[in-house]
């Protein structure tokens, strides 16, 4: 597929801070990386708000410890995730060629 | 992570997933419901109708009957070379109805149409569309194309996906004296009186509706039924548009689409 369905506007920037804006986005993106984001320990706290239900527009926020860098960590997060995605596929086509 | 087909048939699955996350679960369940295209009647041209039926109404029918889906073949409009606002024919599909009742009473089934593309065609040949008197007409040309679930409900390539933990059962044999009472209470019929023992049979479906603890009337309970947060028992039903091992790769791959757009653009920041 062309064209990117999302788009990343940075709200708020500091050293152990990062507030993003992902326009096109619901719980479906945000829930599983915040998740993902709390089960690593540089991070202090994470999480997201939708403002509005009718605007698909969730802003996600990031604080981390010591000098941890919250988009460090937010993309390790992202790569995170899609390795579950890579094992999810794997796994799959292991065990449908075993029923099968 | 570790993934198991616990039962699979044409149209649904099953799946034990192990070594996950509610987040991870619910994230695949949403792209299922609302993001995994198909193809859906989306404009409807009627040339004739004389049936009891209004033309907004036949058309509203036409729209929710689902469309053996080619994902491979057709492109979503928006996504499409030819930027065209009528379509091309590799994101537009015409289906032609044309039925009359000449003597007698008939009713028009979703089998009546013909595709211009064999592999476009409804999943079921049984689906009613209209009764028609004698000298009744229909005809009308049909255009289906991909969309969407999260745009409307006739896109959705499953009339059910869920999810749930997997439920941990344990008795125990000591406090237990085998009074029945939690076997007669399950609606799931998982527990059985076997010898002197009251095992656990099925355990995958068990609702974890703890009316079998509610019904235990020992102190502490002999029966505790638990779930593990970790393992989910991954349920989804196909309208028979797509193959449910479709639908989930297809998940998969829009949930990677999501995280590298993400990616990239987090980069350019």
């Amino acid at each position: 597929m062309e064209g990117l369905s999302i788009k990343v506007k940075i709200m708020k920037q500091k050293k152990n801070e990062l507030k993003i804006e992902i326009e096109g986005e619901s719980h479906t993106l945000c829930n599983v990386v915040q998740k993902t984001l709390l089960e690593d320990n540089r991070v202090d706290f994470a999480g997201y708000h939708i403002p509005h239900p009718l605007t698909a527009s969730p802003q996600l926020y990031v604080r981390t410890k010591g000098k941890s860098k919250p988009d460090t960590v937010l993309k390790a997060a992202v790569k995170q995730i899609k390795k579950d995605t890579a094992s999810f596929r794997k796994e799959l086509a292991i065990a449908s060629k075993k029923i099968s | 992570m570790k993934v198991q087909i616990l039962d699979k048939n044409d149209v649904s699955v099953r799946l034990l997933i192990e070594g996950s996350n509610a987040a991870f679960m619910n994230a695949l369940r949403r792209i299922i419901i609302s993001e995994v295209p198909t193809m859906a009647v989306d404009d409807v041209v009627i040339i004739e109708n004389s049936s009891a039926l209004q033309d907004e109404f036949l058309a509203h029918r036409i729209g929710l009957m689902p469309l053996k889906t080619d994902l491979d073949t057709y492109n979503l409009p928006e996504n499409c070379a030819c930027k065209s606002e009528f379509g091309c024919n590799l994101c537009r599909a015409s289906l032609i109805l044309d039925v009359e009742a000449e003597n007698h009473t008939i009713t028009t089934y979703s089998g009546d149409f013909k595709s211009e593309n064999p592999s476009i065609t409804p999943v079921s040949e049984k689906i009613p569309l209209a009764k028609l008197a004698p000298s009744q007409k229909i005809r009308l040309e049909a255009y289906a194309r991909l969309g969407k679930g999260k745009e409307h409900a006739r896109w959705q390539p499953v009339s059910m996906c869920a999810y749930k933990y997997m439920p941990i059962i344990t008795v125990n044999t000591k406090l237990c004296d085998l009074c029945g009472d939690c076997i007669k209470m399950c609606p799931r019929n998982i527990l059985v009186k076997k010898g002197e023992k009251l095992e656990v049979r099925n355990t995958t479906d068990c609702t974890i509706c703890q009316d079998c603890v509610d019904a235990c009337q020992k102190t502490p309970k002999a029966i505790e039924v638990k779930w593990d947060e970790n393992t989910f028992i991954f349920r989804l039903e196909s309208t028979g548009a797509l193959t449910p091992k479709r639908i989930v790769s297809e998940a998969l791959n829009i949930l990677d689409e999501k995280l590298t757009d993400l990616q990239s653009q987090l980069k350019g920041k």
